[in-house]
């Protein structure tokens, strides 16, 4: 914890952190002093005078709170009568060419604009003169539509293209009423952050063609998310909505505050990786392609696992840590051979420096703390004496080409359970369908060996099982969450003495942890 | 608790009451002298010969939903789901597309009314930023056979006429 110095806020003592700015500072002891252009990721840029607080005895008295670092003895004035008249000169400001055409604009719902004006302004409008008309709809590119009616010129969206992204692509150009956010002539966005602007635009200049037009935010459903789409496990919110008569999808994933993790973005790819979880999604149990029960594909499958002499298990490594134990007791329990061989999950080359990681799957590294084998030289060997392959969601066809495939698989019975439909499960014997990562609650561990849990947030109009279950309906020991629990603690010295619910939101460092030593 | 206690007077306890027949006279009476009057002169008739002879529905009486168009015959509504939003009954499902036409950015692909589940409130007609649904139809019997027939596509909400006259709409208070 870091010093804490003592300040007044309209006269009232509050004790805050040293050395951050007043936004921040007394943002955390929640007294909210609003602002535009300022962004934690970004920094201060002082710009939209939005966040002017007067400091009583102070030179000058009139500060910009996100440049100002808090003080021991600060006297900071937010309701002032002066403060107020500025906010709402400053808001006025803001509305002179603002369209007001919040009925269509998907930022309404969480617009700064629309938020300060209702808490500091909320008055009419004095201006008689027309309008200045600019450009309603321009293609940025990577999927990003700005319009320039609504845009307050903070400068984010340009302040994260040339800090994070380092590629600068936007700008602001021209000088007063005729500045507007643009890019250079044929040069469209070009990096793969570059949806973050839109979460980062405070007004809803900035636009996400994906998203644009699908829903007004109101009617979603924020439910907190780990991002499967790579190793790097981003904090995500999974913004879902259930229509009337109609089923629970995923309408955006937006990324979610994690210093220790993700910090304030996450990149495009994962962005609309919720597709996979809407799309192209397995739901039918299916025995030899014939529609059939839950119950009876189960006691299909024990019946197969029974005259089998040689299963095999393939287990994905998407599969959560509670997952992993359970699919591995269940291994254990039938004397099957386990492999999580997912050398297809690997873009090599196609990570950068910052969030992006080659590896495309969230919990290799879990994998390997079960010591479960990856190579591609066992798995083969053993799947050439197998005669039942039991796929717990791995997609083989990202490793093997389908002919490959076909062949590998030629004599051997499948039992495929996947939440996805891929070339195997056309190929399977019998084909379960698995719940999603939006459906279930689990554990994953990251590239960077930080363990993280997620909770369910899609509660399905037809709920599907997630792969521990089925898992333990196959004959697997582990039945319950507690058991799970309980083996992991086992493996994770860091879990030990803690309980599920104690795991703090940020995540456990596992290299922090006096069990730096468990990944082999 | 001090709730206000009221006695009522118990009435059909006199002899006369009691004797049951006399009272059952003094009411067919009354039945029988309305019966003559009417056969008459029926021009005092208290009923209307529904459906024959219609109501007359003031302007601002809230019939079932339409959707109002521009001259040119385009849909109004820009799907900002403000009526939506508002219902209280939860009946209508709207699903925005992009406009291409350049009248506004967006417009519905779909826009379904419940009229099962409606409960005529006339909240959306409030919500609408652009004047583009109104329960000025006139249609205050709303019959079928089927359920499937009470749910409302934006075609025939859009194809539904208004019953009086802007002016008269106007005036209306609306």
């Amino acid at each position: 914890m870091s010093d804490m110095v003592k300040l007044f806020v309209n006269g009232v003592e509050v004790e805050v952190e040293a050395g951050k700015n007043l936004i921040d500072a007394v943002g955390a002891v929640g007294i909210e002093i609003p602002h535009l252009c300022y962004h934690p990721a970004l920094g201060a840029d002082g710009n939209c005078r939005m966040c002017l607080v007067g400091i009583e005895d102070g030179r000058p008295p009139l500060v910009p709170a996100c440049k100002t670092p808090a003080q021991e003895g600060m006297k900071v004035l937010l309701d002032a009568e002066h403060i107020k008249k500025i906010q709402r000169d400053v808001m006025e400001l803001e509305l002179i060419n603002h369209p007001i055409d919040c009925p269509v604009c998907d930022q309404a719902g969480e617009c700064s604009l629309q938020d300060y004006y209702m808490d500091y302004d909320q008055r009419e409008s004095r201006m008689t003169v027309a309008q200045v008309n600019k450009n309603k709809k321009m293609d940025f590119g990577c999927g990003v539509v700005h319009d320039q009616e609504r845009c307050v010129l903070c400068g984010r969206c340009v302040r994260f293209c040339r800090e994070i992204t380092k590629t600068g692509e936007l700008g602001i150009i021209n000088r007063t009423d005729e500045s507007r956010v643009n890019i250079f002539p044929g040069r469209p966005l070009e990096n793969r952050y570059a949806v973050n602007v839109v979460d980062l635009c405070p007004v809803g200049a900035m636009t996400s063609s994906d998203f644009r037009f699908q829903q007004r935010v109101w009617f979603l459903k924020k439910s907190p998310g780990i991002c499967h789409g790579c190793s790097k496990g981003c904090n995500i919110t999974i913004d879902h909505n259930r229509q009337k008569y109609e089923d629970d999808i995923i309408y955006r994933l937006r990324p979610r505050l994690n210093q220790q993790v993700n910090g304030y973005f996450m990149c495009d790819e994962g962005r609309l990786s919720y597709k996979q979880q809407n799309e192209n999604r397995v739901t039918q149990v299916l025995i030899d392609k014939s529609e059939a029960s839950i119950n009876d594909a189960i006691q299909s499958c024990l019946a197969k696992i029974e005259n089998s002499s040689s299963p095999l298990i393939l287990v994905s490594p998407n599969c959560s840590l509670e997952q992993l134990v359970a699919i591995k007791a269940l291994a254990d329990q039938i004397d099957a051979p386990i492999s999580g061989y997912s050398d297809g999950y690997i873009k090599a080359g196609d990570g950068d420096d910052y969030l992006i990681q080659d590896d495309k799957s969230a919990n290799r590294a879990g994998l390997n703390l079960l010591e479960i084998d990856t190579t591609k030289a066992k798995f083969e060997e053993r799947l050439a004496t197998a005669d039942l392959l039991i796929n717990f969601d791995n997609d083989l066809s990202l490793s093997y080409s389908d002919t490959e495939l076909k062949e590998m698989l030629s004599d051997t019975v499948i039992i495929a359970l996947s939440s996805q439909k891929n070339y195997l499960t056309d190929l399977a014997n019998i084909l379960i369908p698995l719940a999603a990562y939006s459906e279930y609650a689990g554990s994953l561990i990251n590239c960077d060996n930080i363990l993280q849990t997620f909770d369910k947030a899609l509660s399905k109009n037809a709920p599907l099982d997630d792969a521990a279950i089925v898992a333990a309906k196959l004959g697997g020991p582990m039945k319950n969450a507690t058991d799970i629990f309980c083996e992991l603690q086992k493996l994770i010295p860091a879990l030990s003495n803690t309980e599920l619910q104690n795991i703090p939101a940020e995540g456990l460092n596992l290299n922090n942890s006096e069990a730096s030593n468990v990944t082999a | 608790m001090g709730a206000e206690v009221k006695t009522m007077i118990r009435k059909g306890s006199s002899l006369r009451e009691r004797l049951y027949l006399i009272e059952i006279f003094v009411g067919m009476a009354t039945t029988f002298r309305h019966f003559l009057r009417n056969l008459l002169d029926n021009s005092k008739l208290y009923v209307r010969h529904y459906p024959e002879v219609e109501p007359e529905i003031p302007v601002r009486w809230r019939g079932r939903h339409r959707l109002t168009s521009h001259d040119d015959g385009t849909v109004k509504c820009v799907a900002c789901f403000m009526c939506q939003t508002n219902c209280p009954a939860n009946c209508i499902m709207i699903e925005a597309e992009e406009r291409l036409d350049g009248k506004a950015e967006k417009m519905p692909k779909r826009f379904t009314i419940d009229l099962l589940e409606c409960i005529y409130c006339g909240y959306c007609v409030e919500a609408c930023p652009v004047d583009a649904i109104r329960m000025d139809s006139g249609i205050y019997s709303v019959t079928d056979n089927n359920r499937e027939s009470f749910v409302l596509g934006i075609q025939e909400l859009l194809e539904t006429p208004g019953a009086f006259s802007e002016e008269d709409y106007k005036k209306g208070g609306a």
